[in-house]
Order: C-alpha cells, then sequence, then structure tokens
C-alpha cells in the first residue's frame, strides 16, 4: 500500500508523519514526543516490547475511544451516528489490516535494526491514528486503521482489558442498535415511568416513534382481546373486517335484549305473578296441588333459612354449583318494597319471587318448602 | 331447566379462557406490556360477567324490578310494545347496577334515566367526565384510516356514552359491554323461558 510504502521509504529518514495529512499537527507533535521519550527507557528491541509501549498507549486510547463512542452513542439521538462509523471500521478493517500486517512485520525488522527515531516514527504513525481515532470525523481510512491496529494489538497481546474492550467492541459494534435501543429506551422509562415499551433492534427510537408504537400496541392487544371475546373474528384478517364483526355482534345482542324484553311483557299480563302458577310449571309432576299460598307468613324469612338447610339434608335433586345470597338478597329487597295496602298478600309475593329466584337455581327448594309447610 | 343453561355458557367462558391460558404460555416471552395491561382488564370483566352466580344475581335483580314496575303499570294501560321499551330499560339499568359504577357505558346508562326521570338536562352531563378524551385526543397520529375510523365511531354510538372517547377506552368500554349484554341476554332468556312455561299451565291447573 502506498502509505506502507512510504512510511517504509521514510523509515530510514526517520520521516514522521506521512500521514499527518489530514491530521492536526498537535496530537503528532505530542504523541510523537510522548513516544521518543517513552520508547529511550525501554531496552527491548522485539516486537513485542516495541508493541508495549503502544500497546498500554494504545490501551488508553482504546479505552477512551470506546468511552468516547459510548458517549456519542448515547447521546445522539439515535445510534444514527455511532454506526455509519463503526460500519467504516468494519468495511475498511481489511485492506489496513494487511497493511498493518506488513508494517508490523517491518516494525521487528526495523526495531531489531534501530531503536529510536524510526521505532517511535512507526510506533507514533500507528498510536497517532489511534489517538485520532476518538474523534469520530476524522477520515474514514485512519479509524479504519486504528480499529485495526487496536485489533491487531489485541490479537498479539492477550490483555484481558484488551481483550474485554475488543470484544465489547465487537458486541457494540455489531448490536450497536439494539443497545442503544435499549439504554434510549431504558432512560426513557426512568424518565417517564408510564412508558413502558421496549425498543426492538431495527427500530426507530424518536420520542414520537416510540409514544406511537406504544400507542399502536395498546390498540392491538385490546383489539386481540375483542377478537377472542366475539364469536367467529379469530379467522378474520385486518382491523377494519374485525370492528365489523364486533359492531355486528353488540348489535345483534341489542336486538337479541330487545325482542326477550317484548317476549317478557307478553308475558307479564298474564301471568299475576302467582306462586302457584310459576311453581306449577316449574314442577309439574312434583305439585301436589295442596298447595296454598295465603299459608306463608311473616315468619317466612327464618323459615326460608331453614328450608335451605333442610334442602341440603334431601336431595332429591343434584344441587347448584352456587348457592344464591339468599339472605343478602332477602334484607335490600324487603327494606326496598313499597306496601300499598296488599300486606300479606304483598309479603307472600315477596317470598314468591324470592322463591322463583331460588326455584330458577334449584328447582326443588319451593316443593321443600311446600312440603315443610 | 335454567341451571342447564348456565353451566354450559359457563364451560364456553372457561374454555376460552383456557385457550387463552394456553397461548399466553405458548407465547409468553412475547408477551408485551400492552398486551399484559389489555389482558388484565379482560379477565376482569370476564370474571364480572361471566359467573354463574353473577347470572343469577342479575335474574333476580331483574326478576324483582320487572315485578315492580309491572305493580306500577297494572293501574294504566299499557300497550305492549310500551313495556317492552320500559322493560328493556329496566333490564339495562339494572344490569348497570349490577355493574358497580365501575365502567362508563353503566354510569351513563343509570345517568341517563335519572335524567330522564328528573328532567334535569345539565346534571350528568358532568358525570361521563371529558377530562380523559382532552388529554388523549390530541395525541391522534397518521395510522387510523378513515374506514377503521368510521367504524369506531358507529362502535362508540352503539356503546351507550362512549362518543367522545378515546380509542382504546372504547375497546376496553366495548369488551365490558359485550359481555354484560351476553349475560343479560342468557339471564332474559331463562326468565323468559322460566315464566312463559309457566303461563300455558294456568289454564290448566288453576287453583
Amino acid at each position: 500500500m502506498d502509505l506502507t510504502g512510504g512510511l517504509v521509504a521514510r523509515s530510514g529518514s526517520g520521516g514522521m508523519c506521512r500521514e499527518s495529512t489530514g491530521l492536526e499537527s498537535l496530537h503528532l507533535v505530542d504523541e510523537f514526543r510522548q513516544l521518543v521519550t517513552l520508547p529511550s527507557e525501554n531496552a527491548g528491541g522485539s516486537f513485542t516490547a516495541l508493541l508495549e509501549l503502544p500497546a498500554t498507549q494504545a490501551v488508553e486510547l482504546l479505552h477512551f475511544t470506546d468511552s468516547s463512542s459510548s458517549q456519542a452513542a448515547v447521546n445522539g439521538i439515535g445510534g444514527d451516528i455511532a454506526p455509519p462509523p463503526l460500519h467504516s471500521f468494519g468495511t475498511l478493517t481489511f485492506p489496513s489490516n494487511s497493511a498493518l500486517m506488513e508494517r508490523a512485520a517491518r516494525f521487528s525488522v526495523i526495531a531489531t535494526e534501530q531503536h529510536n527515531g524510526n521505532v517511535s516514527g512507526e510506533t507514533t504513525t500507528s498510536s497517532v491514528p489511534s489517538n485520532s481515532s476518538a474523534n469520530l470525523d476524522r477520515i474514514k481510512t485512519e479509524p479504519a486503521e486504528t480499529d485495526s491496529s487496536q485489533r491487531l494489538i489485541s490479537d498479539q497481546i492477550p490483555c484481558p482489558i484488551q481483550n474485554n474492550r475488543s470484544g465489547k467492541r465487537k458486541d457494540f459494534e455489531k448490536k450497536v442498535r439494539s443497545s442503544t435501543k435499549k439504554t434510549k429506551s431504558s432512560e426513557e422509562n426512568e424518565k417517564l415511568p408510564y412508558v413502558h415499551v421496549r425498543a426492538r433492534r431495527g427500530q426507530a427510537t424518536d420520542s414520537h416513534s416510540l409514544a406511537e408504537r406504544a400507542r399502536r400496541e395498546k390498540i392491538n392487544a385490546r383489539m386481540k382481546l375483542l377478537q377472542e371475546l366475539v364469536p367467529g373474528c379469530d379467522k378474520i384478517q385486518g382491523t377494519a373486517l374485525v370492528l365489523d364483526e364486533i359492531i355486528n355482534h353488540v348489535q345483534s345482542l341489542q336486538r337479541q335484549v330487545e325482542m326477550l324484553s317484548m317476549r317478557l311483557a307478553a308475558v307479564n299480563p298474564r301471568i299475576d305473578f302467582n306462586l302457584d302458577t310459576i311453581l306449577a310449571s316449574e314442577n309439574g309432576s312434583l305439585m301436589d296441588g295442596s298447595f296454598n299460598g295465603t299459608a306463608m307468613q311473616l315468619a317466612w324469612p327464618h323459615q326460608a333459612i331453614e328450608t335451605e338447610q333442610s334442602f341440603h339434608h334431601r336431595q332429591l335433586q343434584p344441587p347448584p354449583p352456587h348457592q344464591w345470597p339468599f339472605d343478602g338478597l332477602n334484607q335490600p329487597v324487603w327494606g326496598r318494597e313499597e306496601d300499598q295496602g296488599h300486606g300479606n298478600e304483598h309479603n307472600n309475593l315477596m317470598a314468591v319471587s324470592e322463591n322463583v329466584m331460588v326455584g330458577s337455581a334449584n328447582l326443588l327448594h319451593p316443593n321443600q318448602v311446600k312440603t315443610e309447610l | 331447566m335454567v341451571d342447564s343453561l348456565f353451566p354450559s355458557i359457563e364451560t364456553i367462558g372457561d374454555a376460552s379462557s383456557e385457550s387463552r391460558r394456553k397461548k399466553r404460555k405458548i407465547s409468553e416471552t412475547a408477551e408485551t406490556e400492552a398486551e399484559i395491561e389489555a389482558r388484565r382488564i379482560n379477565e376482569e370483566s370476564l370474571k364480572r360477567w361471566r359467573t354463574n352466580r353473577v347470572q343469577q344475581i342479575y335474574a333476580s335483580k331483574l326478576f324483582e324490578a320487572l315485578r315492580r314496575v309491572r305493580q306500577r303499570s297494572t293501574n294504566e294501560n299499557v300497550k305492549v310494545a310500551g313495556a317492552a321499551r320500559e322493560i328493556r330499560e329496566t333490564a339495562d339499568r339494572v344490569l348497570a347496577a349490577s355493574a358497580r359504577g365501575t365502567t362508563r357505558w353503566s354510569r351513563a346508562i343509570l345517568a341517563s334515566s335519572v335524567r330522564a326521570k328528573l328532567k334535569k338536562h345539565k346534571k350528568a352531563a358532568k358525570l361521563t367526565g371529558n377530562c380523559k378524551s382532552r388529554k388523549a385526543a390530541t395525541e391522534t397520529k397518521r395510522i387510523r384510516l378513515p374506514a377503521v375510523d368510521k367504524k369506531l365511531k358507529i362502535l362508540g354510538r352503539l356503546v351507550p356514552g362512549c362518543r367522545k372517547v378515546t380509542v382504546p377506552n372504547l375497546l376496553d368500554e366495548a369488551t365490558d359491554y359485550i359481555a354484560a349484554l351476553e349475560m343479560q341476554v342468557r339471564a332474559m332468556e331463562a326468565l323468559a323461558e322460566l315464566l312463559t312455561v309457566a303461563a300455558p299451565r294456568t289454564t290448566l291447573t288453576g287453583p
């Protein structure tokens, strides 16, 4: 590659920074100074010794890069800003990797031959780009190289921190969208406790779209429940048709209520709500015919409780699954009753109604009452 | 006879809730918060309207109310249609009363009957409370198709007291209303059966 060739060519001359083109000179100068001083302390000539310094620096830079990029990702409106540069890392990894491999090979060669200038120059150039990657708005080649250099370093030096960080970076790159979404949504959840949305991967993270999605999910959940409630709606696709079905169902139910109320109205004038007739209808075969409605007295409430208990002993029919709230019904109903001169008969009718209610649940009860009386 | 009516429908309710439970087990991870919330609402409403006991309570209350209405109207000469309307309104009121005021439609039914009785127009207008709709109406966004919109309006007209209600609330109210209506139909059918079977016997086995 050109860069490599240039570097190699300049190596002998201790050339600084061919790659300084596009970089801020300040950074370069600082790094260069640092690196010039440090390697002089180092006695090793091997590549690993070489890489120790840049390794530590690269570790710092990695950390810096990571933190900066993660900050940028979280602070930014979306992962939109973060992914593209990182993507460019991924795409440009290979060519620069090979370039760096070559450079690394030459480093080792150079290191054995010479010490200070070239090595520092090379390491400078390798580390400076890594520093520059901290600023995401650099030329893509440099961040790419940085990335690859970091990867290279991580490959060669089994530093746990580095590996973790590189692993994190890889994971970060892969899942940058979902993580940012999750962090963003979790942040939102902390701020606004009533927004219970977990954003999924590949979905937008605007506050608008999140609210929209929450709203849509609410509505869809309720539509699903309605679908289950209304028979025949399971197989229909589409909100409009389901709503059609629901409307039809409600209308049919209301019409049924009207029909039934007409039926009840037609039934009412014919019956005097007399105990005999109602009981006769229910207990056709069991009716004695000797029943006397007026025989009921005001002691009915007590008897009622008694009869219900007695019923348990004589079970000619299976008891209903639910017992009527007999006591609960009695008192309020009687309290509400407006006696208008019917007197005893009225009470009888009251009892009758109670009886019928019980009878509807348990056909034998009035019969029991009769036999008791 | 009436017993046979009630348990059969109870099993249907159980079956649907069981299927829902199975679905929930299978897709437990896929359930979102919204679904959980909606399911909770649905289960509440179902518990209220599907049990046998509730049905029996409703039937008894309805019977009582009908009897009182009948007594009140024995003096006047009422036609069948008029009586039918009265009965229907009574039935609706009893149904709304058994909802215990937790739902909007029940409050609207009771409020409307009160309004008609006392002939005070301004009283119940504030009851339904439009403050909710004000907040949520501003959030209506693009996804609502006009076709769906029309149908939602129709649904709002069908469910009493739900004209200016937000979409998710409307769907909640509709769920509860449908469950309540089903119970009402069942109870009234049972009652009508009881009474109509009783009627022809009067001629045969008079006192």
